[in-house]
């Protein structure tokens, strides 16, 4: 036999590589992301094969599993009729048609690039979402008189501001359900599909609404100005939470909903042990209100259920952030950990939470047991400050692909750090007055001077060297801090990177802008060279 | 009209927050204590042995220090309080008494309580939390906060004298300040008024910007000359407006809306006097302080109160004083990047004009308007628009 | 035996067909595409046209009551 030529090794080599790529997924830095991308559309050429294992695993698990549980919820939460609800639902607003479609891509936008363990736990934290969003939608349909829903449900279905808390709601859960105004409408639709908003925040403007207020309250207002919000309940409860904005929506809001309005206010010094007692009596108000317009009593055991449950939420949490905090092995990304855990704190106790902790809890614990470096390619671990941008919550994985920046945790996290008591009724409603007041956005952002600044705390305690600043260029209490962040970074010597944007609105500031800015600094401040040049820059203006 | 006397030596103690009279009543031994909103109540800081001084940073045009801390992205009143006290504009302030009751000052209440501003060693700031409600539950809450972050702070500190007693004392000082503003007050709603909104201006941001004692002479004589003071011959104006709206504390935007043909004969808008000069009523048996409590939420139309009936009794409000004051037209003003205003500005104009048949100017400002043309045009055109309607009306009933 | 086999290889047939034809659509993004140039533009007219109640027609009642317990 010959000995092979030099030809043959380089084919030889060559064809190993191949293969190696087609069974592996490629290395981290030839994975070329960035020319998988249709121009402006962000939609793929071809979606990225990770190696036969994980890209069956996306293609079995996370896209053919999610597709058909986006059916299947439909009927689990509505019954047989449930498509049928849908399609009426997604032919009367477009907040639902336009969202609700092209979910898979907001997966694909948030997965990219993930492999292994990191990919399964991200991905049910996707699905939770996902999950949780039909039943709330499915109950806003099958409750809503526009569309010809029940008026029996209408009677047993609360509306109430996103910032209130899921929790107040408990005592009814047995009975009644309790489905925010915005959080679907608004919140979600931001994530999955950022043309939509936009229609929303033009029509608040067009009556004649400064351009200036939080464009979030502006969007919020605009839904109502449009008719989109479906007619499911009878009364509503609002709250002052997180800003000025968020006040002055109630009022425009009030106008167009026209019907019983219980207003909880929290207290803004939530520091103060002085407030405890005025806020708890707020929320024994409230529940009194509901008592009366609702005719159905209060239960103290349902409360102490549902509570006793979202205790154990807490539970995992912390376990979650031990992992993060001081190891490598944490599977979830910076996207997942936002999401998931801003949607399930400030929505309470749900069955699917429960679901996706328990698989969670296994891919964490295999991690931990086999010691898998979860993001091997982090240079820098991030943490992410302030309120985030919608239409870009997925910033993240691509700085992570880009960059190897990993963004370890958020504020939005940390926000809701307690369980609550329940051995007596007095301690249950001291707790909950306090996790109320810590409502989204407040406890350490618009409204929490002594407590943005546990942003140092945190770094260290997350092991982070970096910090991901959000600059929300129109939250007026995060603007008014400005320059005091500018100092302490300075002073702290920390490596800081400013991400303006203006949180549903890419058009104030586009998400290449922000990649833009991100880059300027990697290279210019920090002087390091991309792990994937591909996607330093692309045009996805059009994308969803 | 004739002069006022006073008006010269009051647009003088209107020029810094720091002024002659807030200078003699500090060399006399007394403390003085900042506060920036209604809700921070006056009558509470005019105790004996201290007094009360509502911020204003006059003259502030361009805040740029300020701005590097805060941004330029907020209220310019809340920076412009910033640049000031950066400049060291209120050095002689012993205290802050601070509300959370908008986004942007209380953040620079904030940056007074943590950054090294003030330079008096003594200084310091106290925040009161203030309910978005007039409910029992809220007036008990507010009474509480009040006792703990404003009275007993003050006597801690400053071994201010905060009895029961001492209350009654500032609160009849208190409301005879009401009383004589009010009654000033009360000849803009005359057919012919004899005095103007911006000479009115001058008069009640003097009475929240100095020391009650210090300013209530020039009081007493104002209302007795008002007693007297005869109208123009031939009126400079030619509609009657009230305006409502964000913080305003300039009276240079009251007279550039006069010069425009529109006597303000209405003020309701923060560091106005509707609502803010009612007296305080203490019922036999009410302690002071609850009596003060009740008042300041129950008087205060302030947008950031939440429940139904109020957020909607607002508009009546406004509409109620259009009419008790003979207002032909509103103007309703917000600063830019106010948030309540904005939403408050936005409904007024569009539910005032149709339920109430007000024809409404709504405009966004600067704390310094500095682009008076713009404003001039606008009201110009609104004093048109408001004249023309008057014509027509009297027309159809002379028709009639 | 060969008449049951015959219907099970079928059916595998198809949906061994079925699954390949859904990788396709999965890999190459066509549902994504779909959605972009078909259903979403189809939508949006949709909504655009839609005839929408102007919510500012609605009344503006003062007399509202006073909730507090």
């Amino acid at each position: 036999m010959s000995k092979p030529t030099v030809n043959t090794k380089a084919f030889l080599g060559r064809a190993k590589k191949i293969a190696s790529d087609f069974w592996n997924g490629k290395p981290h830095e030839e994975r070329r992301l960035g020319d998988l991308y249709c121009d402006k559309t962000g939609l793929y050429k071809h979606r990225e094969w990770r190696g036969v294992k994980d890209t069956m695993y996306y293609f079995n698990n996370i896209w053919l599993y999610n597709y058909a549980h986006m059916i299947g919820d439909m009927v689990k939460y509505s019954g047989p009729k449930g498509p049928v609800v849908f399609l009426k639902g997604v032919w009367r607003y477009r907040w639902l048609g336009q969202t609700y479609l092209p979910v898979m891509h907001w997966f694909d936008r948030g997965l990219e690039g993930m492999r292994g363990e990191t990919l399964r736990a991200s991905a049910w934290h996707y699905r939770a979402m996902v999950s949780e969003t039909i039943r709330q939608f499915m109950r806003m349909l099958d409750a809503d008189q526009k569309t010809g829903g029940s008026k029996e449900l209408y009677d047993k279905t609360i509306a109430h501001d996103e910032t209130v808390w899921g929790g107040i709601f408990y005592p009814w859960r047995d009975r009644m359900d309790d489905v925010p105004l915005q959080m679907i409408p608004y919140f979600v639709t931001c994530h999955v599909n950022n043309h939509v908003v936009l229609n929303y925040i033009d029509a608040a403007q067009s009556i004649g609404l400064p351009g200036d207020p939080c464009p979030m309250c502006q969007a919020e207002a605009g839904i109502f100005l449009q008719d989109d919000v479906p007619e499911y309940y009878p009364i509503v409860i609002t709250s002052n939470e997180a800003c000025d904005g968020s006040v002055g929506t109630s009022v425009l809001q009030d106008w167009m909903m026209n019907r019983p309005l219980f207003a909880m206010p929290q207290p803004m010094q939530f520091d103060d042990p002085l407030v405890q007692e005025h806020c708890a009596k707020e929320i024994e108000e409230c529940w009194k209100f509901i008592e009366e317009q609702t005719g159905e009593p209060f239960s103290w055991d349902e409360l102490k259920k549902h509570l006793e449950r979202q205790n154990k939420l807490q539970e995992f949490e912390w376990e979650k952030w031990e992992v993060a905090a001081n190891t490598d092995y944490y599977p979830i990304n910076g996207v997942a950990q936002a999401l998931y855990r801003i949607y399930q704190s400030q929505d309470g106790d749900r069955d699917i939470w429960h679901e996706t902790d328990a698989r969670v809890k296994k891919i964490l614990e295999k991690c931990v047991e086999k010691k898998i470096n979860t993001f091997p390619k982090t240079r820098h671990r991030m943490i992410a400050w302030s309120c985030a941008p919608l239409y870009y919550s997925h910033w993240c994985t691509w700085a992570y692909n880009c960059w190897g920046l990993n963004c370890v945790i958020n504020m939005d996290s940390l926000m809701f750090n307690m369980t609550i008591r329940t051995d007596t009724y007095e301690h249950t409603l001291q707790d909950m007055a306090l996790y109320h007041e810590w409502a989204p956005m407040r406890r350490m952002a618009v409204g929490g001077m002594h407590h943005i600044f546990e942003l140092w705390e945190y770094m260290e305690k997350f092991h982070c060297d970096m910090v991901m600043m959000y600059d929300q260029l129109q939250c007026k209490g995060m603007q008014g801090v400005h320059g005091l962040f500018e100092d302490e970074f300075r002073a702290r010597n920390i490596h800081a990177i400013w991400m303006p944007h203006a949180l549903p609105d890419k058009r104030t500031v586009s998400r290449s802008e922000i990649r833009g800015i991100i880059n300027d600094y990697m290279t210019t401040i920090m002087h390091e060279e991309p792990l994937d040049p591909t996607l330093l820059e692309f045009d996805d203006s059009e994308g969803w | 009209m004739k002069d006022l006397k006073h008006l010269i030596e009051m647009e003088d103690l209107l020029q810094q927050a720091h002024n002659k009279l807030v200078k003699e009543a500090r060399e006399e031994g007394r403390k003085a204590i900042g506060y920036t909103c209604y809700f921070m109540p006056e009558v509470l800081l005019d105790l004996e042995g201290c007094f009360g001084v509502r911020l204003r940073a006059p003259n502030c045009t361009t805040p740029v220090m300020a701005t590097y801390y805060m941004s330029g992205r907020t209220c310019h009143f809340g920076r412009s309080l910033m640049e000031r006290a950066l400049e060291g504009g209120y050095n002689f302030l012993d205290a802050q008494m601070a509300t959370e009751t908008c986004t942007v000052t209380c953040r620079f209440q904030e940056h007074l309580q943590r950054m090294d501003i003030i330079q008096n060693p003594d200084f310091f700031v106290e925040f009161t939390d203030v309910p978005f409600k007039k409910t029992e539950n809220s007036v008990e809450h507010y009474r509480k906060q009040l006792q703990a972050h404003v009275l007993d702070s003050l006597h801690e500190k400053y071994g201010i004298d905060t009895s029961d007693e001492a209350l009654l004392k500032a609160i009849e000082q208190h409301n005879e300040v009401c009383r004589l503003v009010s009654e000033i007050g009360s000849y803009r709603k005359l057919d012919v008024p004899t005095i103007t909104g911006y000479e009115f201006a001058v008069i009640q941001l003097t009475t929240i910007t100095c020391p009650k004692d210090k300013i209530l002479p020039m009081l007493r004589e104002t209302a007795e000359e008002m007693k007297t003071r005869k109208p123009d011959l031939k009126p400079t104006w030619k509609v009657k407006v009230c305006v409502a709206g964000a913080e305003n504390d300039d009276p240079d935007f009251i007279k550039l809306i006069e010069s425009c043909g529109a006597l303000v004969v209405a003020d309701r808008y923060c560091y106005g006097s509707l609502p803010g000069r009612e007296e305080i009523v203490v019922q036999e048996g009410q302690s002071p302080l609850d009596a003060i409590a009740r008042h300041y939420l129950n008087t205060s139309c302030c947008p950031r109160f939440m429940p139904q009936d109020i957020m909607r009794g607002r508009k009546q409000y406004i509409a109620d004083l259009c009419k008790e004051y003979n207002a032909d037209g509103l103007i309703i003003e917000s600063n830019k990047f106010c948030e309540y205003w904005s939403y408050e500005r936005t409904i007024d104009a569009l539910v005032i004009p149709r339920d109430y048949d007000i024809p409404t100017c709504s405009i966004e400002k600067e704390y310094i308007n500095s682009a008076s043309g713009q404003l001039r045009t606008r009201f110009q055109a609104f004093v048109e628009s408001v004249e023309l309607k008057k014509l027509h009306s009297r027309k159809g009933a002379d028709d009639v | 035996m060969k008449s049951v086999l015959k219907p099970l290889l079928i059916l595998f047939g198809i949906l061994s067909g079925l699954y390949i034809v859904l990788f396709v659509v999965f890999f190459f993004d066509l549902d994504g595409k779909a959605l972009f140039y078909g259903v979403e533009p189809f939508l949006k007219n949709h909504y655009d046209r839609m005839k929408r109640k102007d919510p500012l027609d609605m009344e503006y009642r003062t007399d509202t009551e006073k909730y507090e317990y």
